[in-house]
């Protein structure tokens, strides 16, 4: 029989239009009485976070005409479409959680913020990380804030306002300098990295606490990556076109994966690196992160992509858990989306050829992989082409972009830089 | 995936059942007699974790509570693609009690008899195969009114093991050509309902009983069912069920009518996603009211398609096919590449004529729409992907797909062929 099927993502969106301004981002709880929402007049849509008995089950962006109001009749139909089955899985799935309730473990926590000269930012994450109720999974919990060599002292005064948390200086300059700095501090049976530019959910904690007791032997955690806003053009249109987006379902990934040829090597399915959380003594083990990964200007990226893989190639387990969600904060302006695209290309294609150089077994894949990647991306660009679409064009060619100097022996010059920053601090 | 290919069949409503098998396999996700779903595992990509198994349980449930309980809105209708159109609502979903209760209750296995069931079956020169089928229908647990085998080959084949089997009614029908087998299996049916399963197929213990049960509950002309895979042993099987998208199994019933064919025929009704010939049942009253079999259609004639096109007649006419998947039969793919090729080829070509047979009986531009814009579009993007995914094998397939329409096309050059119709149109 002749089979043509066509991808539905639970992720659904609706195609952009070209004037889109910015869209208001609301909270729904499900289990409640819906209210109308009314656009200010600069709005032209809006982004739903659904919950149902707080937890959350969807996200689905509506676009709608400038100032106008969504009655509660519309909303509540949009909710019944995107939301329903959702809300019957989860009931569901909490009355089969009261028949087998046997797991409880403890264990320590520590949180790791790497952060540079972002204070205002770190000071809100901090603050939602204070109003977090507390976890009887985790025993004990330390934040950790390292500070990667901000040229000013305010992401210290920011640190001092909260008394239990511990700071750390990093003079050297790079993400994975910072992780391993607060991996070296910490103490906690699990360390979960937090990048600056997010604010955690009220269930992030608990979440995590979830897929932990669910999978005790996973060795990492990636959780859900929402919107923190949609008010920028630039915003927007990188949710629109995928964001951190990776769905509302909990997954588990091991050794193989059905349907996915190509991996573990793809590594971007497991999660995002601005939320995850290692076993410590896993870290420790695998040597901590490739310092010549993720070191900000001009390799800003592929460190978490190294990581992810890495777990996976030692034999342990990933767990991707919806619950342990964070809001990021997009990129604003279309340049700086642009050049987040570029690095996304750049780092893909520098862990890569990382790999590839340390993981022999798996050589055939990164080769299909490589091949599939700038097939992929130029069909993207031959298509934003066609269509004639400039900024579609634009991004194409600058993950396009990265990627070939990710190939061309971008891993080599971060490597010789990473030195001379370790000699100059010696 | 080479080496060895596993099938487990298993209970979700026993205890935490071990699902930790470290070959490659495909998993079937039963509820007692409800089959769930279907998920393949590498070698390495399990176990499932207890958290794991609740979502799987949950999911499963929420999908047949949605679907077959009518406080949630069901029955469900079809879509254009053939899914179902989805009407849960929050207020519904919160409302639900004891689901789980529930979902024992749909998982009851069907207490309907066969009696009222005339099984045939067409069968050419497969005398191994149909003894295995023939084997799994007298083993039903509610034996069917009357079973018939219509032996379509030219020297009478079968009859032989047909002899083995006490109360099989044999038919040597020598002309060949699947439609005009089935058809004097209709003519020999003396039973209400008629199911067809084919020779490659061996059937479920309670096929016939849901059948039954099917059609007992609803007031529909057609019931199709689930059609899982028997083996997957071979290279050429895996290719069949997982590449090619095999016979495209769905775990919830759906309802296809007017009004999915009406909303549908304008891009070609996709009507072969009602179900497969190898798992179909008819009310005998259907066939006075829309005639038999079209007997230009099918193996051993255009190719295949000769379920899809009776299907789009009946609903062309005003009828209803329900897809009840809990009817469930295992099919025998080919295995070697060689006999794979042949039928892929074949199922395109019959397509094809199908939906020329389809556009001049009934005037439907949307089947030339499907003929020509739809198929190559489909062609183009599997090759594309192909290409991308490095995937040789459904590369090699395509190759037959587009040797197949190309074949097909021809129906719509030969008059003679065309203007032998089996059904005017009355309205």
């Amino acid at each position: 029989m002749p089979v043509c099927t066509t991808s539905t993502s639970a992720w659904s969106r609706r195609r952009l239009r070209a004037d889109t301004m910015a869209y208001k981002l609301v909270e729904i709880e499900l289990s409640e009485p819906l209210a109308a929402i009314t656009l200010a007049s600069d709005q032209d849509g809006c982004g739903l976070i659904a919950r149902w008995r707080e937890r959350l089950i969807g996200f689905h962006l509506v676009a709608l005409a400038p100032g106008s109001t969504l009655s509660a009749e519309q909303l509540e139909a949009i909710a019944d479409e995107n939301f329903a089955a959702g809300v019957l899985a989860a009931k569901i799935e909490d009355a089969l959680r009261v028949i087998s309730r046997s797991d409880s473990q403890r264990g320590r926590l520590s949180i790791a913020i790497c952060t540079k000269d972002r204070a205002a930012r770190l000071g809100r994450l901090l603050d939602a990380l204070n109003r977090l109720a507390p976890e009887p999974t985790f025993a004990e919990i330390e934040v950790i804030v390292v500070d990667n060599a901000s040229v000013d002292a305010e992401t210290r005064d920011v640190v001092a306002r909260f008394p239990s948390i511990c700071y750390i200086f990093e003079p050297k300059t790079g993400l994975n300098f910072a992780r391993n700095a607060a991996l070296t501090a910490a103490k906690g049976d699990l360390v979960a990295y937090l990048d600056d530019d997010v604010v955690v959910d009220r269930g992030w904690l608990a979440g995590l606490a979830e897929a932990w007791r669910s999978c005790p032997d996973a060795g990492g955690f990636t959780g859900l990556v929402l919107p923190y806003r949609l008010d920028t053009k630039a915003q927007l249109l990188f949710e629109l076109r995928g964001g951190f987006g990776r769905g509302f379902r909990r997954l588990e990934f091991r050794g193989a994966r059905h349907g996915n040829p190509l991996y573990p090597v793809g590594a971007g399915e497991f999660g995002a690196g601005c939320n995850m959380a290692f076993k410590r003594a896993l870290l420790i083990e695998l040597g901590g992160f490739d310092e010549a990964l993720d070191t900000g200007a001009p390799l800003p990226g592929g460190g978490d992509l190294d990581m992810f893989y890495r777990t996976i190639r030692s034999g342990h387990t990933m767990v991707y858990e919806p619950r342990y969600a964070v809001y990021h904060e997009h990129r604003e302006t279309m340049l700086q989306l642009r050049r987040q695209y570029w690095s996304w290309g750049l780092g893909m294609m520098t862990f890569v050829v990382k790999s590839w150089r340390t993981d022999p077994v798996l050589r055939p894949l990164h080769r299909r992989m490589i091949r599939w990647w700038f097939g992929d991306r130029l069909r993207s660009f031959a298509k934003a082409s066609l269509q004639l679409k400039g900024r579609e064009i634009s991004f194409a060619l600058a993950e396009l972009w990265g990627g070939i100097r990710g190939l061309a022996g971008e891993y080599d010059r971060s490597q010789v830089r990473v030195q001379a920053i370790r000699v100059s601090h010696t | 995936m080479s080496g060895s290919f596993a099938i487990h069949h298993v209970d979700l409503s026993r205890a935490e059942p071990a699902v930790t098998d470290a070959e490659a396999a495909l998993y079937i996700f039963w509820w007692k007699a409800l089959p769930l779903g279907a998920r393949v595992a590498r070698p390495g990509e399990l176990p499932l974790g207890p958290a794991q198994l609740r979502q799987l349980v949950a999911e499963f449930t929420a999908e047949q509570l949605a679907a077959r309980e009518p406080e949630l809105g069901a029955p469900l209708r079809a879509t254009y693609e053939g899914k179902p159109h989805h009407v849960l609502t929050i207020e519904c979903a919160e409302q639900i009690d004891r689901p789980i209760e529930r979902l024992d209750r749909l998982a009851q296995p069907s207490t309907a008899s066969g009696e009222g069931t005339s099984v045939v079956v067409c069968s050419r020169d497969r005398g191994a195969a149909l003894a295995v089928c023939l084997a799994s229908i007298t083993r039903q647990r509610s034996p069917p009114g009357e079973i018939i085998v219509v032996d379509n080959s030219a020297q009478g084949s079968v009859q032989s093991i047909c002899d083995r089997f006490s109360g099989v009614i044999y038919v040597h029908q020598p002309r060949p050509g699947l439609s005009t087998a089935r058809n004097t299996g209709v003519r020999t049916a003396t039973r209400d309902l008629i199911a067809f399963t084919d020779d490659d197929v061996e059937v479920h213990q309670g096929w016939l009983s849901e059948i039954a049960r099917a059609f007992a509950d609803s007031n529909v002309d057609a019931v199709t069912g689930l059609v899982l895979p028997a083996s997957l042993d071979s290279p050429a099987q895996r290719c069949f069920e997982f590449d090619m998208g095999g016979f495209g199994s769905k775990f919830v019933p759906t309802i296809f009518e007017e009004r999915f064919f009406a909303e549908t025929r304008p891009y070609g009704a996709h009507v072969w996603t009602i179900g497969a010939g190898a798992n179909m049942a008819f009310r005998r009253a259907a066939f006075e009211h829309a005639g038999l079999f079209d007997q230009r259609l099918g193996a051993g004639a255009s190719g295949c398609s000769e379920d899809s096109e009776y299907w789009y007649r009946l609903l062309a006419l005003g009828g209803t096919c329900l897809y009840e998947p809990r009817a469930v039969v295992f099919h025998h793919h080919r295995a070697d590449w060689a006999d794979l090729r042949r039928q892929v080829r074949a199922y395109m070509r019959g397509h094809v004529s199908a939906l020329v047979a389809q556009y001049d009986a009934f005037n439907d531009r949307g089947n030339l729409r499907r003929l020509a814009r739809q198929l190559p579009v489909y062609f183009v993007r599997t090759a594309i992907h192909s290409v991308l995914q490095d995937r040789r094998e459904r590369r090699a397939m395509l190759v037959q797909e587009v040797l197949g329409w190309l074949a097909g096309l021809h129906y719509l050059l030969r008059p003679g062929w065309r203007l032998a119709r089996v059904h005017r149109p009355t309205r």
